[in-house]
């Protein structure tokens, strides 16, 4: 038998001389696969004919959402006759976020049209990234007072002109049991902190007996980007927050008690699970809600069509209104939700424009509410009768909408927004006490903000 | 091994540099050029929304105290550490089955050149398949086979995450460490072994007296390319974790990339730096110590 | 006699475990790939075989499969062209001429292919924007035939080494140039060497990745690795099956290669390690 030496020879034997015809062919081959080799490196030199100008349209890659903007560009191209090229990116937003710095870092032609989500703003207008939009405002009856004159004034406006518009947005919300409030006597959602508390404790105290796995409230606490939407929400109901003044200031008194509260909700008081800080992001808090398994959720926007959809376990049993506040605050929520800007580079902005205006148009934002069940950045839309017909909630959420908070509206918001999430989330898990973790963070940022410093 | 100047031909060095030209002009301008343009950028703070200015070792001292930094230190060292004696203790084992006479050898060529073959990135996703949560294989094994009661977090959980990238390195490597080894086997003269056995030995004294020895040349060779291989670890962990659950598999490969594409120049190219020079120490200490030069030789 | 047993069992174990560990996960990402539901093991899940995934992706122009594939193999095969033909030179150079620095530059070249790719794409990256390479083939080219260079260049020269220099004395004698003698002569006589090192830096060139991501923005050069690698799917959160059905058909172009040349292929491999 053979063995594996033979087969491959660890020395290379010396080839002895090839007969002409052979030789003449192999001679022939190298030739013409040098020939073949010029040619295409003079072909790739050139560039290939694959660049001329294209307007292109990077979106991400939720499923409805994909469906509802294919369909809005094949509208917009009927009706305009400009062909636009929709490209879309993994759902991930960090590597949405890769992609779009590699490109615009590169200064490339494309894309002309993006989404951004609401805390890369900053960075990417101080990065010299965006056209300014105001240019265009004065075409066509577009209107910048149409939109929500907070929102665009906090964090579309940079040195004095905005480069970004709002799509769609989205808030945190209190979500509640109806029928168990009713049950237990409750005329009304609690307004207030202490007042949640007092409701999901007896609720939790009464429904336990039949639903071992039943839980007051339930929020997001694990250590990723939501939980600093949670915290800003808890700080900033009592008066407190994140910024003041356009600098990180944590170390508040306002927010020591509230950061306590986050924590005694789950270590002291019992109402939220053990899991709030190791598991609990959007999609688990709102597949127990779902099932029935909680009285108080805290959650976005987009929780409530699928708690009224088909085969929930709660469908026509809950409402949903502002988080409530400490006695000194008042209700707030963290402003989420994507933007959408043009490129500095663009090889065609006018007609960039053309597709921007039309996405932000009454009509498409319309759409977005019907057909979505998202909240379009347009504030005339709330009034607009189909909507209010369909979308009972939409006056309420028009008011919540103007009390929204953002997270901090700074070019290295990544890195605060890490310190944030560890922190806080060690707190929960009761690695350190408030105070302590408010310190830390505080001392954590200004080291980063020096780092940035102009 | 120097040779003396006075047998140089000006023509011949006229010539020879001629047809060196195209390779040094490559190897210059798109390696040593980009590696001390990343030397550069990192002694200055380069960000994409500020101005850029000089800042000496301002990036590097904030390494220091920059606890992600760390963790990928660890994690990547680990990682290298593991899947190297894994890919190893497999590889010697294989090449030592193989050595000898195999039925079938053009099939079991291709196979073992699959995983070889196979882009990273594209191998990288079918253990996330594999490794899934809902629909791999592994959770629904461990469950047939009562190893566990419920189906394990693979990828969500830091030590899973960790064996996860562990085994699809190994699955990717070992076969190339194989064939390496097995052709460093067969170079040993079968004579020694057929003596050995005539003295009477047994096969572990045969493994340790004869075949380590001989095989040390090959092995240490080997050796060096994989670890280094490891440790700039990237296109595995970007595909199946992202960097892990919560930053915990993050090799220092991506997390220089991190810093790159949410730009930070500055920072993103001192720790692309330090991978450089890890990468540099590891292969200092390996010709130093592993007698690497007599392999050569 | 005894052991002669043992090692014949031990000898097929190890060949059916080395075969398994090689194949089972291709394997499985096949069948996920001919299946409706990827977790059909469960009793209560069909296996329902289909070819829909593939006509799925095959005709789904939102998914720009083609013009990945496309990508790759132009840049690989032009890399892998340029890398051996600009190695040959050098090693021709390296094995038949006397100059200083001969025995240093492979070992640099070695050097150099130990760097971390991190290093060097950052600052590439900015190079790349400054020559407007960024997105295009061009962009990716030259990279890959540098990255090529040192495992081209080990290959030929352990074939260039073993032809004897006197079919060099003999045709110089006969008035030819040396490019003439490398052409016709050294060059036929090492064509395993150069299918070789052709085949090798295609295959390394086709996997790269990280190059790949960050020289390239979008489908007209993005290459298959990072396709795959960044796929979601045409609806829905990664269909498994869509997912499998590229996987595969990415693949099969280093598989075919590499089956049909395996021999050549592990030569080489050995050429460059070995003898580095």
């Amino acid at each position: 038998m053979i063995g594996w030496a033979q087969i491959v020879p660890v020395k290379v034997k010396t080839f002895p001389l090839i007969p002409n015809e052979t030789k003449r062919r192999l001679i022939f081959g190298m030739k013409s696969t040098t020939l073949y080799l010029l040619v295409m490196l003079a072909v790739s030199l050139t560039g290939c004919a694959d660049h001329e100008k294209k307007m292109t349209f990077w979106i991400g890659g939720a499923p409805q959402e994909v469906d509802y903007w294919e369909a809005l560009v094949n509208e917009f191209e009927r009706t305009s006759g400009i062909t636009v090229d929709l490209i879309r990116q993994p759902s991930s937003t960090d590597q949405r976020k890769q992609g779009l710095v590699i490109s615009l870092e590169a200064e490339q032609p494309d894309p002309d049209v993006f989404l951004m989500d609401i805390v890369w703003l900053q960075q990417f207008f101080q990065s010299g990234w965006l056209q300014p939009l105001d240019p265009f405002f004065g075409t066509d009856g577009f209107s910048i007072a149409s939109f929500f004159k907070d929102v665009v004034d906090t964090v579309d406006r940079f040195a004095g002109h905005y480069y970004a518009l709002p799509v769609f947005l989205d808030i945190g919300l209190l979500y509640y049991r109806k029928d168990l409030l009713k049950k237990y006597g409750y005329s009304g959602p609690p307004r207030t902190w202490p007042e949640l508390l007092q409701q999901a404790s007896e609720v939790q105290a009464g429904e336990r007996s039949d639903n071992p796995g039943f839980n007051g409230f339930l929020w997001q606490g694990a250590q990723y980007e939501g939980l600093v939407c949670t915290f800003l929400e808890f700080t900033a109901s009592n008066g407190g927050g994140i910024m003041q003044d356009g600098h990180v200031r944590l170390n508040r008194g306002a927010n020591a008690v509230a950061l306590g509260f986050m924590q005694d909700l789950i270590r002291k008081y019992g109402i939220s699970p053990l899991n709030t800080y190791t598991d609990m992001r959007e999609e688990e808090v709102r597949r127990a809600f779902q099932r029935g398994d909680a009285l108080f959720e805290r959650n976005w926007l987009y929780a409530w069509n699928l708690h009224q959809g088909d085969g929930s376990a709660v469908k026509g049993k809950i409402g949903m209104t502002a988080l409530p506040h400490f006695g000194e605050g008042h209700p707030v929520a963290a402003l989420g939700g994507w933007h959408i800007g043009i490129s500095r580079h663009s090889d065609m902005p006018a007609k960039a424009w053309e597709l921007v205006r039309f996405i932000l148009s009454h009509a498409s934002q319309k759409k977005l509410v019907l057909n979505l069940g998202w909240y379009p950045g347009r504030s005339d839309i709330y009034t607009d009768p189909d909507v209010v017909t369909k979308m009972p909630y939409a006056g309420l959420l028009q008011e919540i909408f103007s009390r929204a908070v953002t997270r901090p509206n700074l070019p290295y918001y990544d890195q605060v927004s890490d310190v944030i999430q560890r922190t806080v989330n060690g707190c929960l898990a009761g690695k350190q006490p408030p105070a302590e973790s408010l310190r830390r963070m505080q001392s954590e940022i200004d080291h980063i903000a020096g780092i940035y410093a102009k | 091994m120097k040779e003396s100047k006075d047998r140089y031909l000006p023509n011949e060095i006229r010539d020879a540099y001629l047809f060196i030209l195209p390779m040094l002009l490559f190897a210059v301008v798109f390696i040593l050029l980009p590696v001390l343009g990343t030397l550069v950028t990192s002694l200055f703070r380069e960000v994409t929304f500020l101005p850029s200015r000089f800042s000496g070792l301002d990036n590097y001292l904030r390494l220091t105290t920059d606890r992600h930094f760390w963790q990928s230190v660890r994690f990547t060292l680990l990682f290298v550490g593991v899947s190297v004696a894994a890919e190893l203790f497999l590889g010697v084992i294989l090449a030592l089955i193989l050595n000898e006479s195999i039925p079938g050898r053009g099939f079991v060529r291709v196979a073992v050149l699959v995983p070889w073959a196979i882009p990273i990135a594209v191998s990288a996703r079918m253990w996330e398949l594999i490794f899934n949560f809902d629909y791999g294989v592994v959770n629904f094994l461990v469950q047939q086979l009562g190893l566990a009661g419920a189906p394990l977090n693979w990828l969500g959980s830091a030590t899973g995450a960790f064996c996860a990238i562990v085994i699809s390195d190994v699955w990717k490597t070992t076969p190339f460490m194989t064939i390496i080894l097995l052709a460093g086997l067969a170079a040993i003269p079968q004579d020694l072994y057929k003596q050995a056995m005539v003295d009477g030995t047994t096969f572990l004294q045969r493994f340790f007296y004869i075949t380590l020895p001989l095989l040390r040349p090959v092995l240490v060779v080997a050796l060096l390319f994989r670890t280094i291989d490891a440790v700039r670890i990237f296109d595995l962990i970007y595909v199946l974790t992202g960097g892990g659950p919560g930053g915990g598999t993050t090799s220092l490969s991506l997390y220089a990339f991190k810093y790159y594409t949410s730009g930070d120049f500055g920072y993103g190219s001192a720790i692309s730096l330090i991978v450089f020079l890890i990468a540099g120490l590891l292969a200092v200490f390996y010709v130093r110590f592993t007698g690497f030069r007599e392999a050569v030789k | 006699m005894r052991e002669e047993q043992v090692k014949k069992i031990l000898k097929l174990t190890g060949v059916a475990f080395l075969l398994l560990f090689c194949l089972l996960p291709f394997m499985w990402v096949v069948v996920v790939s001919l299946v409706k539901e990827p977790d059909f093991l469960l009793p209560q899940v069909a296996f329902d075989v289909t070819f829909d995934n593939y006509s799925d992706v095959l005709t789904s122009g939102s998914l720009h499969l083609f013009e990945y594939l496309r990508n790759s193999l132009v840049v690989s095969a032009v890399a892998a062209l340029a890398a051996t033909l600009f190695a040959s030179l050098a090693a021709y150079a390296i094995t038949r001429l006397k100059f200083p620095g001969r025995l240093l530059i492979p070992l640099v070249l070695l050097a150099f292919s130990m760097f971390p790719q991190i290093s060097i794409v950052g600052y590439l990256f900015k190079m790349m924007i400054g020559l407007g390479w960024i997105n295009t083939h061009a962009g990716l080219i030259f990279p890959y035939i540098t990255l090529g260079l040192p495992l081209a260049l080990w290959i030929m020269l352990s074939y260039f080494s073993e032809i004897s220099t006197e079919l060099d004395r003999a045709a110089l004698v006969d008035g030819a140039t040396r490019i003439q003698v490398l052409h016709k002569i050294i060059l036929p006589l090492a064509a395993p060497g150069a299918l070789s090192a052709t085949l090798l830096v295609f295959i390394y060139s086709f996997n790269e990745f990280l190059f790949a991501m960050m020289l390239t923005t979008d489908y007209r050069a993005r290459t298959i690795p990072v396709g795959i690698a960044l796929f979601e799917g045409l609806h829905g959160q990664i269909p498994w099956g869509h997912l499998m059905a590229v996987a595969v058909i990415s693949v099969v172009p280093v598989i075919l290669l590499a089956a049909v040349f395996q021999r050549k292929i592990i030569r080489g491999l050995l050429q460059g390690a070995i003898k580095g």
